[in-house]
């Protein structure tokens, strides 16, 4: 009982919950703070993601008379609850530990997968002909980026598996402590096609710039976003700012987990960690790639991440 | 003091910004972009985002003199712009049909058809005016929260 209480609690305050909500926001952010710094703007005030969000929920939300409204309007709460779930599987080290029969690997990457099936349901709920092509292209992407995803986690799974003399092991607990134990992947030449694979998938996964293919403002109009308007276009921002801590959080689990004990500690190295990543890997990237064309990304996907990822893979199995 | 007053407050912090071309000669579009774009004349510090879909727009930025032609598809543009909105028409088109104004292909002026709220004259004006513009267009808009 006490078990089931411990992982409500870590699903709807921390990690989930409340704490992913409000640091998700506020690395939003500094995103788009550091971005208008970068092109010498002055940029929004650092809690502006936090005004958007209050800001929606004062507006009317209209549903198109082409749109089935049930689908409309509750798909994003799935999204939004699949992001809750999934960032209470996260590890952070010496800080947070899922709970063992939640903390699964291959929950996490199902998990993953929801918030890009409910913007294809979502733009083809809508009803408009962009939402149309924003759900093709959502799914064209998908099926490009999960592919090396899987790749890696199984390279991770079974790096760590063997390392502790079975075959896989996908507790993503294992993976922090053996880590803890041996060394960070980061650090394993053995893991770095993967770490590489991984920097190349977690842009595209949160969707900024040279992979916001599906939701192209330019283009298609917000592709599947077009017809939402007040509080369910608030949810669709808050499943968005969720999934980042989930991504982020991930590639900290899978590759560099190492960290001092004792709360404190841990966490302002998870800190360090998360800003490095969204400063790195989606700020950079966002202000000095152009927009790729679906058919690019695709092919991108499938030549540079998913090579990386079967070569990661025999290498550890390998080896 | 309650808690939906301050809500309201925070919520002007955070006005989006569609522009709609009434058949203008883009000349006060550039000055829109500008306004935007440029580093100078930054009005995300403003909370201002240019979005693109109608729907999540809060206050509507109209150039042009709103020719015959553009008429209808303008008019159900605005009517997906969900409440509360606040619009402000850019350039001496809307207001008059500037130099377009007696045209047999213009309806100005545009208040004739959309609610305006703000003015904003000039030929193109200055992004300095289409700020102020905007800033008085959000006052307008926490008295319609």
């Amino acid at each position: 009982m006490s078990n089931q209480i411990a992982i409500l609690l870590a699903v709807l305050l921390f990690p989930g919950g409340v704490f992913a909500l409000a640091f998700g926001l506020a690395m939003k952010g500094v995103d788009r703070r550091v971005a208008a710094r970068l092109q010498s703007r002055v940029g929004p005030p650092l809690l502006q993601p936090f005004f958007d969000i209050i800001k929606l929920g004062f507006k009317r939300t209209m549903v198109p008379a082409a749109a089935n409204e049930t689908v409309f309007l509750y798909t994003p709460l799935v999204g939004v609850v699949a992001m809750l779930v999934a960032a209470a599987l996260v590890p952070i080290t010496s800080v947070y530990a899922p709970d063992a029969a939640i903390g699964n690997l291959l929950v996490l990457l199902y998990l993953l997968m929801i918030p890009g099936i409910v913007l294809m349901i979502a733009g083809s709920a809508s009803g408009s002909p962009y939402g149309a092509i924003g759900f093709s292209r959502e799914m064209a992407l998908m099926i490009a980026y999960e592919g090396p995803l899987v790749l890696i986690a199984a390279a991770v799974a079974i790096r760590t598996g063997m390392g502790m003399g079975g075959w896989a092991t996908f507790s993503l607990n294992d993976i922090v402590a053996y880590q803890q134990a041996h060394g960070s992947f980061l650090f394993d030449p053995v893991m770095w096609p993967a770490v590489a694979a991984f920097c190349f998938f977690y842009p595209a996964n949160v969707g900024i710039v040279p992979f916001d293919i599906p939701e192209a403002e330019t283009e298609v109009l917000e592709g599947p976003l077009l017809e939402y308007s007040g509080p369910v276009l608030a949810l669709f921002k808050i499943m968005s700012a969720l999934k980042k801590v989930v991504v982020l959080g991930l590639g900290i689990a899978l590759f560099f987990p190492a960290a001092p004990a004792g709360i404190v500690g841990g966490f302002l190295v998870w800190l360090v960690k998360m800003a490095v990543m969204m400063l790195v890997g989606i700020t950079a990237v966002r202000l000095s790639m152009g927009r790729m064309r679906i058919d690019q990304a695709f092919v991108f996907f499938l030549k540079w991440p998913l090579l990386l990822a079967v070569a990661s893979l025999a290498v550890v199995v390998v080896v | 003091m309650g808690l939906i007053p301050n809500f309201k407050n925070i919520a002007t912090r955070s006005p989006w910004i569609y522009r709609i071309n009434a058949g203008s000669c883009n000349g006060c579009d550039v000055e829109m972009a500008t306004t935007a774009l440029i580093p100078r004349y930054d009005i995300e510090r403003l909370g201002c985002q240019y979005c693109g879909s109608p729907k999540h727009a809060d206050i509507v930025l109209i150039s042009g003199p709103l020719t015959v032609r553009v008429k209808d598809a303008v008019l159900r543009m605005y009517e997906e712009i969900p409440d509360p909105k606040v619009t402000v028409a850019v350039g001496v088109c809307p207001i008059s049909g500037g130099i377009f104004r007696e045209s047999y292909a213009v309806l100005a002026p545009i208040d004739q058809y959309i609610p305006i709220d703000v003015n904003v004259p000039g030929c193109p004006p200055r992004p300095q005016a289409i700020i102020a513009g905007v800033a008085k267009a959000i006052a307008i808009w926490r008295e319609r929260l």
